[in-house]
């Protein structure tokens, strides 16, 4: 299957400093729970939605960029790319619905889309990024809490779900290049699969 | 392409997605399209008009995909309507469980055009062919 699909990070671990566990997640990944925990991410020009049941605390954190179709349409409502983006947002919406949340009880709020992927070809794809997931959360009226988006720092966020609490730490110094070269590798797994669920016959 | 008159009705609760699949019928060239946001709305909506075709989620609340389906398939005035599942749930156990219930055809999200294109199409020859 060539299948692009997100998956539940399977990254857990202790975090010393806030002393609770915690769940990393990677581009391409979510995390949702229950528990009294903390999801972390790493963000450049990618976007993390932190969307929680604001009565019964169940919430969860994605991370996706939409893929470059490279084609003029690529910003219209029905191109791969959007395509990609609300599915990447309706999984982890519909995780949390299946596990007991209320729409109506949503908040959601926003991180990344960072200019930071200076070799990029497109013109700043951490805005477009930005841009979807505002218009997504306004189209589905889902109430944004609280945003940091933009400018041209990677982000560390920190999501404690039960709460709602975000801490977010801009990167201004990046020691690495990690972070970027994990993103051009996810940008380019994007594009070179066909963004599209196989087909069952039947 | 079948005749671009079919009545489809999509069911989803992300109005989002509702658009997009609204959009793309009408890329292949299906404009009378109507839209519901969950399975109970949608059975109401089947139930009152002439529909000639369903396009449904699975996940969404009050009523899922599955159980509309299976509604549909128990009540013999819209029994006989073709249903395309265009679902995020993607587990080998939910594609079964679409087809035993009477599903038409399923489709894992995200999609491509080309894909809902042909599986349409495949629904539309076999409907054709019994018919025939």
């Amino acid at each position: 299957m060539s299948m692009l699909e997100e998956e539940i990070s399977t990254t857990l671990y202790f975090d010393r400093t806030f002393d609770c566990n915690a769940a990393k997640i990677s581009p391409g990944e979510y995390y949702f729970t229950k528990q009294d925990m903390l999801i972390v991410t790493v963000l450049g020009s990618c976007v993390s939605a932190c969307i929680r049941d604001s009565i019964s605390g169940i919430g969860g954190m994605n991370h996706f960029m939409l893929p470059d179709g490279g084609n003029a349409d690529k910003d219209s409502p029905v191109s791969e790319s959007m395509r990609y983006g609300t599915y990447a947002m309706e999984v982890l919406i519909n995780q949390l619905l299946k596990n007991g949340a209320k729409r109506e009880n949503l908040e959601a709020k926003i991180f990344g889309g960072g200019n930071v992927l200076r070799s990029f070809t497109t013109t700043n794809v951490g805005d477009r990024n930005a841009d979807f997931v505002r218009r997504f959360l306004k189209e589905e009226r889902i109430r944004v809490t609280g945003e940091d988006l933009n400018d041209i720092y990677p982000r560390k966020v920190y999501f404690f779900p039960k709460t709602g609490k975000v801490l977010v730490k801009k990167l201004k110094q990046l020691n690495n290049y990690t972070l970027v070269k994990r993103e051009e590798a996810y940008a380019s797994k994007l594009k070179t699969n066909d963004v599209a669920g196989d087909v069952e016959l039947f | 392409m079948a005749n671009p008159n079919t009545k489809f009705l999509v069911v989803d609760d992300f109005s989002t997605m509702r658009r997009i699949v609204r959009n793309l019928l009408k890329e292949l060239g299906y404009s009378n399209v109507e839209e519901a946001e969950d399975g109970a709305i949608a059975l109401g909506m089947l139930k009152a008009g002439n529909f000639d075709f369903v396009v449904s989620d699975w996940n969404m609340p009050n009523m899922d995909g599955l159980t509309m389906l299976q509604k549909i398939r128990s009540d013999p005035a819209i029994a006989h309507l073709p249903v395309l599942m265009v679902t995020a749930e993607a587990k080998k156990e939910n594609i079964i469980a679409a087809a035993q219930a009477g599903a038409n055809g399923y489709v894992v999200k995200p999609f491509t055009a080309v894909t809902l294109d042909e599986k349409l199409n495949k629904i539309f020859e076999k409907l054709e062919k019994v018919g025939a």
